[in-house]
This record gives structure tokens, sequence and C-alpha cells, in this order.
């Protein structure tokens, strides 16, 4: 045969392959055309892979619908969200942390998602805690579903804290409880060289803003006043921001800010605790020889608190009834078998699956969720990148010695309300053009 | 068709397939950018799109971000291109004396640039990093103070050209070490034969000769260090303390994170501006000397 009838009969096994291939994978059982729904997320590390064991799961028990999951790193997601959804190629079901959901839901292509807790074996709302459920609530409009929270605590290399004598009646190591008590094991902890230079911290700052923002509820602190004009620079955010500057000493009591070992430092052993969100447990249930536990955030301030988010579960407001209730089915699947995503290093919002056995036997899951009455959300602020942004800037300088806690704060909140000014300028002019 | 015509037309569709894509992928955006740059043009905000003037470049202007991304930039290309010249230019004198190996010395060389940013940016992370990095397990095992070198900001820029010389500089050197052999040994021979040194042959033979190939390379390393974002995004993400957030950083974050496409379209043309400023005055001032 000639090369012509090869490449003629390749062309021809390749179309029948084609042809017979999206035959499979579009049809149901009964002949139907299955339902594609693409799931978009920012799971990339092992938390992906137990996402993906649940999505099988769905996919299994719903014949008539296939789940493709699609994910992508968080510090690009947003964006290729944003564009794919403005320009109507987005994904059908996609997850927005609470943070970003006021800012999103303004872009118009989230869809009220209400029904599903009103419809028929509807997700009933007060199996959520009041706090969770309101990042989706934005007027009458329910605009997605909390998958989980992921609060802010304590992480602690048990046999360290063992070593100074933190242990419960059980022996086993408890985290200090209040703000004398954390003092005197991060000194306790604190281990010196021969030479002087430490080589054993008890604490160390991770992310430096969530470090500060961890500890705002604890002071009463908060990013707004009541008029809604930025007041970051309020006493309560300054003497958050202190405690953690104080602890440049003397004495110094966690690393020096050019040495930002944070989580690194901790899963090497050379610092004894750090403040982290949940899904940093992931990260530790790697480690083979490492003894490690979670609880709450010791009490530094007036009263307990810590920051939180969540994960929550959106559909693309332009689609077709039946790829709606389809949709709504999936995150329906997603929300009532979240004790298996709880296992990613996450704890479930919803009360009930909280109470599922399996739960408690989640250490550190089951230590932070006791932080639930007391989390403290991200405003709920369009301007929310540019308070990341300037909080950024001032914890850095301010933990740095460049400028006074006060002085940081001042400037981050000046500019927090130029942009507040802006962007209340651009609603002007929207509400003008309409 | 006349043969004449045929040539035209031949030499007209060997050009299409990239004018094409010039066409789409360059022209068009530029335009769109342009336009961008005149309008409010917030994606969360699509209701309050319009025409604003010069509304964004005013804004940029008075915009303390933009200065301070500005200002890293500049200290990015004033370390960066001399280094990149003089470092290529050594290297490229000491592949043209060696008598063996050059070959595979200038293969060597060129590795490094055969990976991609994220790849060399990763690499270089780990020798940087403070505690078990190579850098400081090495100064460690000489009995020298380690040193911060990414979560300094007095280190954190010099850290990052250090990485982009390594990265970039064998490309360079090929480039200078072509042209370094382009000059007729009989040259040298004769300078040599007149009692000229090695100083002399460098500094009255060599650099005169070379000058239209520095021209080349300075500004092209001019117009590549103002666009910094990889090496920078990748080691530091813009910190400590914002010192090595250079501006293609800040409009990435300020169009793509924050959504202000049409204020992140008004820096970029600001940003070309200053860039087209820089190439034009480093092109006047080295064709007058090659001249």
């Amino acid at each position: 045969m000639s090369t012509k009838v090869w490449i003629g009969l390749l062309f021809l096994f390749c179309v029948v392959l084609g042809v017979g291939r999206s035959d499979l994978s579009c049809a149901g059982p009964s002949g139907r055309h299955k339902l594609q729904i693409n799931f978009w997320n920012g799971f990339t590390g092992p938390d992906g892979q137990i996402m993906l064991g649940i999505i099988r799961k769905f996919n299994e028990a719903n014949p008539d619908v296939e789940v493709t999951m699609q994910r992508m790193d968080w510090d690009t997601y947003y964006n290729k969200l944003m564009v794919a959804e403005l320009d109507g190629r987005g994904p059908e079901v996609f997850v927005i942390q609470s943070q970003w959901m006021a800012r999103m839901n303004r872009a118009g292509f989230v869809a009220d998602v209400s029904d599903l807790f009103t419809g028929s074996n509807p997700i009933p709302k007060d199996d959520f805690d009041p706090v969770v459920i309101s990042q989706v609530q934005y007027g009458q409009k329910m605009v997605g579903v909390p998958l989980d929270i992921w609060p802010f605590g304590l992480y602690m290399n048990a046999d360290y804290m063992k070593e100074i004598g933190f242990t419960d009646a059980n022996g086993n190591a408890r985290a200090p409880k209040d703000k004398a008590e954390f003092l005197k094991a991060i000194t306790e902890l604190k281990k010196t060289a021969p030479d002087g230079s430490a080589d054993r911290w008890g604490f160390a700052l991770d992310n430096w803003r969530w470090d500060f923002q961890s500890l705002l509820p604890q002071f009463n602190g908060r990013y707004f006043d009541e008029k809604g004009r930025a007041d970051l620079a309020n006493p309560n955010n300054v003497a958050a921001l202190q405690f953690l500057v104080s602890l440049n000493g003397p004495p110094r009591l966690m690393p020096p800010p050019e040495n930002a070992m944070g989580w690194v430092g901790f899963r090497q052993k050379k610092v004894a605790m750090v403040v982290d969100g949940i899904f940093m447990v992931g990260d530790l249930k790697r480690l083979n020889d490492f003894n490690y536990v979670g609880a709450p955030v010791p009490v530094i301030g007036s009263r307990p608190g810590t920051l939180a988010d969540s994960h929550c579960l959106c559909v693309r407001h332009d689609l077709s009834p039946e790829m709606h209730k389809a949709a709504e089915r999936f995150i329906k699947f997603l929300s009532n078998n979240s004790i298996d995503w709880a296992d990613a290093g996450q704890v479930p919002a919803r009360k009930s699956v909280r109470a599922d056995p399996r739960f408690a036997q989640m250490p550190v899951q089951y230590a932070f969720s006791k932080e639930i009455p007391y989390i403290q959300y991200l405003p709920r602020t369009p301007v929310l990148f540019d308070i990341n942004r300037e909080l950024d800037f001032a914890v850095e300088s301010a933990i740095r010695g460049r400028m006074s806690s006060q002085d940081a704060l001042k400037q981050a909140s000046d500019h927090v309300q130029e942009e507040l000014d802006r962007d209340a300028l651009e609603q002007k002019e929207e509400g003008l053009a309409k | 068709m006349t043969y004449t015509q045929s040539r035209r037309w031949g030499g007209l569709l060997f050009l299409l397939p990239y004018a094409l894509s010039f066409l789409v992928f360059v022209v068009v955006p530029v335009v769109v950018a342009l336009g961008l740059a005149f309008m409010q043009f917030d994606l969360t905000n699509r209701g309050a799109i319009h025409f604003i003037g010069l509304g964004n470049f005013k804004e940029a202007l008075g915009d303390t971000y933009f200065w301070q991304a500005l200002k890293a930039t500049f200290t990015y290309v004033i370390l960066m291109v001399p280094g990149v010249v003089v470092a290529g230019l050594a290297m490229a004198l000491g592949m043209n004396a060696m008598a063996r190996g050059r070959n595979a010395v200038r293969a060597l060389f060129f590795l490094p640039g055969l990976f991609n940013v994220a790849v060399t940016g990763l690499l270089w992370r780990w020798f940087f990093e403070d505690d078990f990095g190579l850098f400081n397990y090495l100064l460690k095992k000489m009995g020298l103070h380690t040193v911060p070198w990414l979560s300094s900001s007095a280190y954190a820029m010099p850290s990052i050209v250090l990485m982009s010389l390594w990265w970039v500089l064998g490309g360079t050197a090929i480039v200078l070490l072509a042209a370094v052999q382009q000059i007729p040994r009989p040259l040298f021979e004769a300078a040599m034969l007149d009692g000229a040194g090695g100083r002399a042959l460098l500094s009255k033979m060599t650099l005169p000769l070379l000058r239209p190939v520095l021209l080349f390379v300075v500004v092209m390393n001019t117009i590549g260090a103002f666009q910094v974002f990889g090496q920078p995004f990748i080691l530091t993400r813009g910190g400590p303390e914002r010192v090595t957030r250079g501006l293609v950083q800040y409009i990435y974050e300020m169009a793509f994170n924050n959504y202000r496409l049409g204020y992140g379209a008004a820096m970029s043309w600001l940003l070309f501006l200053v860039v087209a400023v820089f190439a034009l005055v480093q092109y006047r001032f080295l064709r007058r000397s090659v001249s």
C-alpha cells in the first residue's frame, strides 16, 4: 500500500476513535447526553486529590452528570475565573474564598442559589453558624454554599511543649492559654547555642499579616468605623500589632525579621509554635517523625478570637435551568459529604457534619473547630485587595522597626480610605450611568 | 504574472504568517491597551466603564507605589546592565583567549539561558534559602556569617541581580565573543609589534572595535531590565518592604489582581515612555561614539 493510503486509513481510524470516545463520554445509560459540569478551584495541594475522590463518588452516583475538575494556583485563579466568567466561557461551578466574594459578586457572574436552602430537600440554613452563613448572604440573595471553615490556630511541637512541662492531666502536650503563659512558654522554649545565637525559637511569625489579623479580634480590632471609613489605626489595632513588635525584645522572643523561618522553621523543629491556618495540617501529615498538636490561638488580648475564612461553592449565573439544577445537585453532594473534605485539612462548615464521630478523630481540625464561636472573617469590602496590600506593608514596617505601629497603621488607613473614596466615586458614576 | 511580481508575492507570502501573528498578538493588544489607558475600566465595576481622558495617567503620577516601583526598576537596571555588559565582556575575552575547550565552555555558559524563569527562580530560591540554602551552607562551612539573601531589604535586590546575571550572562557573552572573533588578528599582531600591552590592546583596539555590538548589547539589556518581572515575582514577590517590586509587577497586580485594567494600561504606557527615552538616549550616545 502507498503512503497516501496508510495516512488515509490512519485518519479514518482517528475519526472513528474520536466519535466513539465522544459517544462514550457524553451519553448516559439511557442514551441521553450527559450534562458536563466544569468545576474550578485552587486546590492544587494534596487537598485536590481528596476533592477528586469526592467528585468520582458523585460521578458514580449521578450517571446523568459528569463533573470535571480544573485546579489552578490561587495566585492566578481569580483573574482567570473573572475573565472566563465575564466572557461566558467560565466553569459552571467554582470556588470563591469568602474574602473575595464581595468583589466577585459585584462583577455579576455569581448566581443566586437561594433555592438550595429553601427548595425540596434543602441544605438547612441553621446547620451553619450565623457568622458562616452570613458570608454568602448578599441582601436577599444567597450567592453560594460555604463548604468549610479555615480558622487560624496554634500549631505546636508536642515534644517541646512536654519538655517545658506544658502538659494536661493525661500527660499530653497542651497549649498556653493566655498571654502570661504564652510569654512564659516562648521564653522557656528558646534555646541558645554556645555562640549566643538561638538554636531553637519558642515562636516565629509565619505570614506576618495573618499573624496580626489572627490577633485583631482578641483586641476588639476592626477595619472600618461605624460610618464605614477606614479605621486601621484605632488603638485596639495598634495594641495588637504592638504585641507582635514587642516580641522583638528585649529580650528577643522570636527570630529577627531578616530570618523569616516561620512555617519552614516549625517543620524543621527549629521553632516550637506558629500560628497558621488549618489548611497547613496537610503539610504536616506528610512528615513521618514529627509529633505536633493544634490548639486555639492563646488569648493574648482581652477575649478569645482568631481569623477565619471559608471556601464557598458558587454557580455561574447564566446556566440553563437543567444545568443549574445539576450544578446545585453537585454542590449539595459536596456539602453533604464534607466530612471527606475535612480530611484534606479543613473544618466542615455544617454543624451536623462536625458532629460526625469521624471528625473528632481529626485532632487538629477538631481542636481548631473550637474557635468557631469567636472567629472573625475578613471585612466584606470591594477594597480588600488594598487593605491586604496596606496591612502587609504596615505590619512589615512595624516589625522591622522602620515605623512605629501607630504610624504604620495610620499610613495604611489613609491609603485604604483613598481607595474607598475612589471606589465610591466609581459607584456613583455607575449609578449616574444607569 | 511576471518574474518580479511572482518574487514580490512570494516574499509577501513568506512574511504573512509572522505578519498575521504580529498583528493579532502585538498590534491589536497595543491598540487596545492604548484605548484602555484613557478609560476607567474596572472588571468588577463594569457599569462605570467610561472615558476619563488623562485621569489614569494623572493618578499614576500621584501614586506613591508607582514611583516606588519605578525606583525598584531603576535600581535593578542600574545594577544589572553594567553588570551584564562588564561580566559578559570579560567572559567573552576569556573565552577568546582560550586555546582549547572554548566550544565546551561556551556551551556551558549558555546552558542557564535555556532554563525558563520559573525553573531558574525555584533553583535560586533554594540557593538563597536562609537556613538550609546552598550559599549559607557554604558560608557556614567557611566559618563566615550567613547572609539574609532575600529577607533583608539591603540584600534582596542584589541577590535578584545575581540570579539574573547567572541566567542571561551566557547569551550576552556569546554575542560579544562572536564580535571579538570578528576583529582581524593582524590588527592585534601589528599593535603588539608596535609595543602595545594588554591594557592598551583592550582600551585602544578591542573596545572601540566592539562599540557597535556593545551598543546593541546595552540597549537590549536595558530594555529587558526595565521589563523585569519573573525573577522578583518568584524569589521575593516584591518584598521585603517592596524594595524588589518593579513596575511590571505593580502593573500586573493592578490589572490582574485588582482588575483595574485601565489604570494598568496607563502605567504600561508610562513604562513604555521611560524605556523608549532611555533606549533612544543610549542609542544616540553610543552611536555618536561609534561613528
